[in-house]
């Protein structure tokens, strides 16, 4: 029988509700997939965790699991103490814990000073493992860059973004593929380097499976305020998508009292939108499409696009089963551990990292422009071409 | 915009209150404002042309909506279906009504379709109705109510948002599969969160071989003692692990730190219930289905069933999306619509009639020592429609 394959998990903080607190305990606990309890046919035999504080789970969680060890440092972690690697698959999830923000809204969460500790490990041994990275590569493009090339360039298998990609849909729909989209929106809520990626990945899993593949991306524009309602206003995103997105949320907002479910009008979303902000990027084969953060308006994530010879949008909302407030579990990750353990078992990722590769460069980017005035910028470094599965990877069963 | 070239249908409304997220607020502002539907905001081509109201509580918003939109709000039912309609929402769910000792709201759904076949009588003319949630606490009155619809030829559509709403999978069982078993795993209270949670189960359980045939007998049993009849294995734990395994709101250590959970395996089930019930339904076909009221380990309702020569079973969860919004009323508006439009129901209302039925001989059970009751009344027949009808496009 082949010995279970043994994962180290390395994280900036584990409380409750963190990133890696969703990730590990379906390792460690199991989770509900295809109609019953579903236990990982792998052990996470080891854990780094960066920041400790009082509302820590992971010293509660290796007491009910002593096969699961905490070492001090990343090379421990990744050699369970001992010379080199003894780890067959990685985790790295540096989302949540108090990093520095910088004076662009980035948090500088350090997936990338991870990665390099891990690939050292990896060197020194003469082998290497699938590495997960939760959400984008890093803040800082150059490192998303060099994460994906040293991936490559070492050969192991590389998986990363969010789970929106691989969450529910309502309605359960994938991009046909090879569809002729002219253009795709998200409307959603968020954040400046929060938000953001959620909906870029949102976007960028459905267009990517258009006719001819991912070309990569010429440029992005931000519109932050007023901007960005004059960005509304001349059409510079279908109005006709933006509508169908918002046709597709469960959250919207009631802006008129006694009312439960009305549609908004635009001085309406106006007072309920205090920030509101878009990044516009055209692909190198012309697709425009307009990420859009409405926080106050909606609290979901929903996608339309037009395409060609369609005469209705396509639409649908990524759901997520969000704690606290509707649900306790954040059973979104659910999905995204079930393609990080079909990479684990078969070094296969279920979809490419150049996918997040573009959508880590696309929040830069995006953050630069609105720190350079919302000019438009040009991203040559983005021209990063790939092609989707063909086979759809959300939940839907 | 609305389609100009067909006249708008003109719909009568008959409520108990008219409230903000009250039914009747929630699905009646949908044909006032429009709702979403299949990507884009619907405006339906009708227009509320009257009103009825039995209660006017603190916070009542008929004669607001009645000015803002231009209907008028008629002091009596027959006035109100009287003026030429073209259909009627029956909306009798919230306000302050009297509850009989097995904790049923005595809802007055059964007089309100009365005084609505009365006025369709006396002018020889009956229009489609749409009758919120269950047709009545009592099984009679609903039998006679259906009758009626049957008797003059109108369309009748009834029942909960929870067969329409979108499904997580999006799963339907095929019509005419070989049904082995199924359970359903609900919350809330008796009358009416049980009768969501059984016209859940029934819209499925009704895909399978033979049609529906109707109801032998019920049994409902509370306590400790639906832990024992799960371990003497007259409901599935199979089908209970299923179950939860669709549920995004497992409680106990979930609620606490966020893991996820094996809360039947790790028994953590037995210590979170306090007080479990089952309602055992036996059909006429030899088939029995399940529903477990389990308050305290989950907040949702998810179902679970065995297909005979099947690996393992099939599950899901019937998703109640967040309030203010509600979409899933949004599913059952554009289902009433339908009837509305093509004169048809798109599912029979006998699904509603006999759950209806169930639930009220469920409760019978409780009141008279958790007895097994034959149900001989319940031998209602129907066929489920072949199409899908709950949210997925």
């Amino acid at each position: 029988m082949p010995r279970r394959p043994r994962i180290a998990a390395v994280v900036t903080v584990y409380h409750k509700y963190a990133h890696a607190q969703h990730i590990v305990d379906r390792f460690l606990d199991g989770y509900g997939w295809n109609g019953r309890h579903h236990r990982p046919d792998m052990d996470l035999v080891s854990l780094y965790v960066d920041q400790v504080g009082e509302n820590d789970l992971s010293r509660d969680r290796a007491e009910r699991f002593p096969s699961m060890t905490i070492y001090p440092t990343i090379r421990e972690t990744l050699t369970q103490g001992g010379d080199s690697l003894a780890v067959d698959g990685v985790l790295l999830i540096g989302e949540h814990g108090d990093y520095e923000t910088n004076n662009k809204g980035q948090r500088l969460f350090p997936r990338y000073e991870f990665f390099r500790e891990i690939v050292d490990v990896f060197r020194d041994s003469d082998r290497s493992v699938p590495v997960f990275n939760d959400k984008h590569l890093s803040w800082k493009w150059e490192w998303c860059r060099e994460m994906v090339d040293t991936a490559r360039e070492m050969g192991f298998p590389m998986l990363a973004g969010s789970s929106l990609p691989v969450t529910w849909r309502t309605p359960s729909l994938d991009m046909p593929y090879g569809a002729r989209v002219t253009e795709a929106v998200c409307v959603a809520s968020g954040g400046i380097d929060g938000g953001d990626i959620h909906a870029l990945e949102t976007l960028q899993c459905m267009v990517e499976r258009r006719e001819g593949g991912e070309s990569g991306v010429r440029w992005v524009q931000a519109y932050r305020g007023d901007a960005f309602w004059a960005a509304h206003h001349e059409g510079v995103w279908s109005l006709e998508l933006f509508e169908s997105a918002l046709s597709r949320s469960h959250t919207l907002t009631p802006q008129r009292a006694g009312f439960n479910n009305p549609f908004p009008t635009i001085d309406e979303m106006k007072r309920l939108v205090e920030d509101p902000i878009a990044y516009v990027y055209e692909h190198h084969d012309s697709l425009r499409s307009s990420m859009i953060l409405m926080n106050g308006l909606v609290q979901d994530f929903n996608f339309a696009a037009n395409l060609d010879g369609q005469d209705a949008p396509l639409s649908t909302q990524m759901y997520l089963p969000m704690p606290p407030a509707r649900t306790t579990l954040a059973n979104f990750f659910s999905p995204q551990v079930h393609h990080i353990e079909r990479l684990f078992a078969t070094g296969e990722p279920s979809y490419p990292v150049e996918r997040t590769l573009l959508t880590s460069g696309l929040v830069i980017a995006g953050v630069d422009s609105l720190a350079q005035e919302q000019t438009k910028i040009d991203t040559p470094h983005l021209e990063i071409a790939y092609v989707a599965p063909e086979e759809s990877t959300y939940w839907r069963t | 915009m609305k389609p100009q070239h067909i006249k708008p249908q003109r719909i009568a409304v008959v409520t108990t209150i008219y409230r903000y997220l009250s039914h009747a607020q929630h699905m009646v502002d949908r044909f006032l404002i429009g709702y979403p539907h299949e990507g884009r905001w619907h405006r339906p081509n009708a227009e509320i042309v009257s009103l009825y109201v039995d209660q006017r509580p603190e916070g009542d918003q008929s004669e607001d909506r009645a000015r803002e939109f231009g209907f008028k709000v008629f002091p009596t039912i027959a006035e109100a279906v009287g003026c030429d309609v073209d259909g009627i929402l029956l909306i009798g769910e919230h306000g302050e009504y009297p509850k009989n000792d097995m904790s049923q709201v005595l809802y007055p759904r059964y007089e309100f379709f009365k005084e609505c076949v009365r006025v369709f009588e006396e002018q020889g003319r009956a229009v489609p109705i749409y009758n919120d949630k269950h047709l009545s606490y009592s099984f009679e009155k609903a039998r006679e109510m259906v009758d009626d619809a049957h008797r003059l030829g109108f369309p009748l559509l009834a029942g909960s948002s929870l067969p329409v709403t979108w499904r997580l999978p999006d799963l339907e069982l095929p019509l005419g599969c070989d049904l082995e078993d199924a359970l359903m795993v609900g919350v809330g209270g008796p009358d009416p969160m049980d009768y969501h949670a059984l016209e859940a189960m029934q819209c499925m359980v009704e895909r399978r071989r033979g049609g529906e045939v109707g109801v032998r007998s019920v049994q409902l049993i509370d306590g400790d003692e639906v832990w024992r009849a799960g371990e003497d294995g007259r409901w599935s734990h199979t089908l209970l692990e299923s179950a939860f395994s669709r549920s995004d709101t497992l409680c106990g250590f979930s609620v606490d730190d966020g893991r996820p959970q094996d809360l039947l395996g790790s028994g953590e089930v037995f210590r979170l219930v306090e007080n479990p019930s089952a309602y055992f339904i036996e059909y006429n076909d030899g088939f029995r289905a399940t529903l477990l009221m389990l308050n305290g380990a989950v907040r949702d309702y998810c179902f679970a069933a065995q297909v005979r020569g099947a690996p393992d079973p099939v599950s899901t969860q019937f998703l109640l999306t967040p309030v203010p919004n509600v979409t899933y009323s949004a599913c059952l508006v554009s289902k009433i619509e339908e009837m509305f439009t093509t004169g048809r129901a798109p599912y029979p209302a006998e699904r509603t009639l006999l759950v209806s039925g169930m639930l009220e001989s469920c409760l019978i059970s409780r009141a008279q020592g958790y007895e097994r009751i034959e149900t001989p009344h319940l031998r209602v027949e129907y066929t489920a429609p072949a199409e899908p009808q709950h949210a997925r496009s």
